[in-house]
This record gives C-alpha cells, sequence and structure tokens, in this order.
C-alpha cells in the first residue's frame, strides 16, 4: 500500500507538520509532495501516480473560498472531480483519489484524514490488473 | 442533397463569401480526396462521401494561408463542433473561417454512435435525431460491472495499443506542441505497449472537455481500441453538472477552467458537492 498526497502548503502542509510536531501516530505509507496551491496539482500528476503504483492518491488544499490564490481551487475541484469520473470509468475506482479542501489544517484533523483513507484503501480491491501490465 | 452543396459551394465562391472552399473531391480514377476549390467551375467534382473530417485540415491550410485568406469548409455535425473548439482555443481565426452544413443520415448516426448527427447551422439535408450512445450494446458493456472486473476488462483492451499516436493525429482538437504523450517524464518513451495508464488516461483527460464525440480517434486506431467510450462518461458528467457541450456554445469556455460560484449560468444547480458554497456567495 503506498498513498501519495499533494499537501497545499498553506493548508495540508500545515497540518502535515503539526501531526509530526505533535507525535501522531499514523500509518508509515505515505508521503507527501508540498505544492504551492492545490490547483498546482494536474490531473496528469494523480494518473502518473497511479501509473506509478499508487494505491490512493489524496489532494489536500484550502477551504473554498480561502484559496491564497483566488479562485484557484474551485478550478482544482472541477478538474479533479472530473478525473473521479474518469477513474469510474476506467475501473480505478474514483475513490482512490481523495479530494479534501480545508479538512486538514490542525494536526489531528490531518491524521483523520490520513487515517480514514488509509482505511478506506485496504477495504478496496488490488491494482493488480493494471501494475502487472506496468 | 449534394447538388445543394454545390450550389452553395459556387455562390460562396461567386459572391468571395471565401476564397477557397474544403471539401472532397472525386479526382483522377475515382480516388477521393480532400481539396480546396477556389473557382466555382471546380465545384463539380465536389462530393460528400464518406464521412472525412477536416477541422484540422482547415486550421493547418488557414494557418499556411497568407492573411485574410478566408475559408468556406463542408462540414458535418461533429466537424463544425471540432471547428468551433479551435476557434475558443484560438487556432483559427473566426472571421477567416465560413461553414457549409450538412447532416449525417440516420445510418451514419448509427455507425458513429452519434448523439447530434448536425450541425447547429444545417444548409442542406434534414437533421436525423441522435442516438444515445449509453443505450448501445457495445459501450454498456464496456462501463458495465463493478471497480476490478471492469479494470481488467480495460487493462485487456489498452494493452493491445502499439503506440502509433493515431488517436492523438486524428483528433481534430488535439493541437498542443510540444505533447505531453512524447515527453519522457509523463510517458515513458520507447516503450510497446504503452504505458497503459499514462498515455491512455492523460490522453483521455486533456480532451476531457475538449472532445465532440466524433469518433475519429477510434477510427483511427489500427487495434481497435473503444477510445470513445473513455470519453463518454466525461462528456456526460459535464453535461449533466454543468450542462455544458463541447463545440455547442462558442461563447462559452469550458467549465472546468472557471470559478464554481460564478460559471453555473442563471437557474443551475451547482453540483451537490459543493452546496456550502452557496452560503459564501450570497454573503
Amino acid at each position: 500500500m503506498k498513498i501519495l498526497i499533494f499537501a497545499c502548503k498553506w493548508c495540508g502542509l500545515i497540518g502535515a507538520d503539526g501531526a509530526g510536531k505533535k507525535r501522531i501516530q499514523l500509518p508509515p505509507e505515505f508521503r507527501v509532495i508540498a505544492v504551492e496551491c492545490a490547483a498546482l496539482v494536474e490531473p496528469d500528476a494523480v494518473i502518473r501516480a497511479f501509473a506509478s503504483g499508487m494505491t490512493g492518491v489524496a489532494v489536500l488544499g484550502c477551504h473554498l473560498g480561502g484559496c491564497r490564490f483566488n479562485d484557484a481551487n474551485h478550478a482544482a475541484i472541477k478538474r479533479l472531480e472530473l478525473l473521479k469520473t474518469l477513474l469510474d470509468a476506467t475501473g480505478i475506482g474514483g475513490k482512490r483519489l481523495l479530494i479534501s479542501f480545508g479538512t486538514a489544517h490542525e494536526g489531528y484533523q490531518y491524521a483523520e484524514v490520513v487515517k480514514t483513507f488509509f482505511e478506506e484503501l485496504k477495504t478496496m480491491p488490488s491494482t493488480v490488473a493494471w501494475t502487472a501490465s506496468l | 442533397m449534394l447538388e445543394k452543396v454545390k450550389e452553395i459551394a459556387r455562390t460562396v465562391l461567386a459572391e468571395k463569401q471565401a476564397d477557397g472552399v474544403l471539401g472532397l473531391m472525386k479526382g483522377q480514377w475515382d480516388i477521393i480526396q480532400p481539396h480546396i476549390f477556389e473557382s466555382p467551375v471546380e465545384v463539380d467534382a465536389l462530393v460528400i462521401e464518406p464521412k472525412w473530417l477536416l477541422a484540422k485540415m482547415a486550421m493547418t491550410v488557414l494557418r499556411s494561408s497568407r492573411e485574410g485568406y478566408r475559408l468556406a469548409v463542408v462540414v458535418r455535425g461533429c466537424d463544425e463542433r471540432a471547428l468551433t473548439e479551435l476557434v475558443k482555443r484560438n487556432q483559427i481565426e473566426k472571421e477567416r473561417l465560413v461553414t457549409i452544413g450538412i447532416a449525417c443520415t440516420a445510418e451514419q448516426a448509427q455507425a458513429c454512435i452519434c448523439d447530434r448527427p448536425y450541425p447547429q447551422k444545417l444548409d442542406c439535408g434534414d437533421a436525423v435525431a441522435g442516438v444515445d450512445p449509453f443505450s448501445i450494446e457495445s459501450v454498456k458493456e464496456l462501463l458495465a460491472g463493478d471497480g476490478p472486473a471492469r479494470m481488467e476488462k480495460w487493462a485487456n483492451i489498452l494493452k493491445r495499443c502499439i503506440k502509433c499516436y493515431g488517436c492523438r493525429n486524428s483528433c481534430p482538437i488535439c493541437v498542443c506542441v510540444p505533447c505531453k504523450l512524447e515527453d519522457q517524464v509523463w510517458v515513458e518513451t520507447g516503450v510497446i505497449p504503452a504505458e497503459v495508464l499514462s498515455y491512455h488516461l492523460i490522453r483521455a483527460f486533456h480532451l476531457s472537455d475538449t472532445c465532440v464525440a466524433c469518433g475519429a480517434c477510434q477510427e483511427a486506431c489500427p487495434v481497435n481500441i473503444p477510445l470513445m467510450a473513455l470519453q463518454l462518461s466525461m462528456r456526460e458528467m459535464l453535461r449533466e453538472t454543468y450542462g455544458y457541450d463541447a463545440g455547442l456554445d462558442p461563447e462559452r469556455n469550458s467549465p472546468i477552467l472557471y470559478d464554481l460560484c460564478k460559471e453555473p449560468a442563471a437557474g443551475q444547480a451547482l453540483p451537490d458537492w459543493v452546496n456550502s458554497l452557496r452560503k459564501d456567495d450570497e454573503s
């Protein structure tokens, strides 16, 4: 199980930092990539992450209306929601992509989000069909 | 219908509405090929069958011709939508383009699984009702089943890919230079079959809000990958949530580029996953 988390520098990353400072126990199989804004996460990057064998990808951003870059995260959420449709259509499952805006600002909130996502991914079928062909 | 198209083409040329008409010509040895008719006399050789997407060709012609050269194009429904998208994306200057719209027959619509087999500016022929793609057996089968089953089905289909780039080259709207699919960062180069996920999903997603469902990718594919089916669910989602259809409204840009509160037109509901926004908007 591997999870890639794109965390916006202004919310998700602060949460991740806080979780670290508080030494909250988290499942170890996730990696965080800091981005300036969630809107900088191209859907292509999410696809690429799945292609390189990730079981789940999470995009954490600021709450809607609280983006540092005006309406950037509105565009982001629209794009990623559309990507979910594609993931669903090909059977990867839109649920493997977690879009969470404004829910991971504090350490404990971040830990909660990550833990819940882990639990959810555990119940999902494996990605063998895709990874075998890679 | 053919005579009427010829008549219109002659008028367009005679009245100098355009400097050339791009259409299909039955030339020597009955070979059918695209041709630019520049004088009314030539137009006799014009034919309208078979279906041949001319949008990308029109773009190339307009780019390489002298400034102010106006081109009339004989278009079907899908062609017109593609041209509209190209205009929206600043690939073609609107003022230099004239369209002569022709409608497809019911059989053609059935063969293409087309839901809008007629252009908006219809000059000849009668518009026939489209086919709902989700009522077609083959499409239903591809999109049926639960996650893993569908995943395996698609993995097996996409593994056939020989990475000829036919889907990209034939697509009237794939115009990016440089193309991400040729970039080592996104899709590993020199590997056959193409990386299943990266290549196909990146290509499909890039066209998510532009795909006009012309079916050119599918026709070009030498290994019969049903590429249209990848696009259909995204088109449906855009239609349901935003009421957006690629290529129909020249004034409206793709909704996924814009902010959630301003974009939905009056009377349109925000998608239910952002309902909390409404409060922000009102305050």
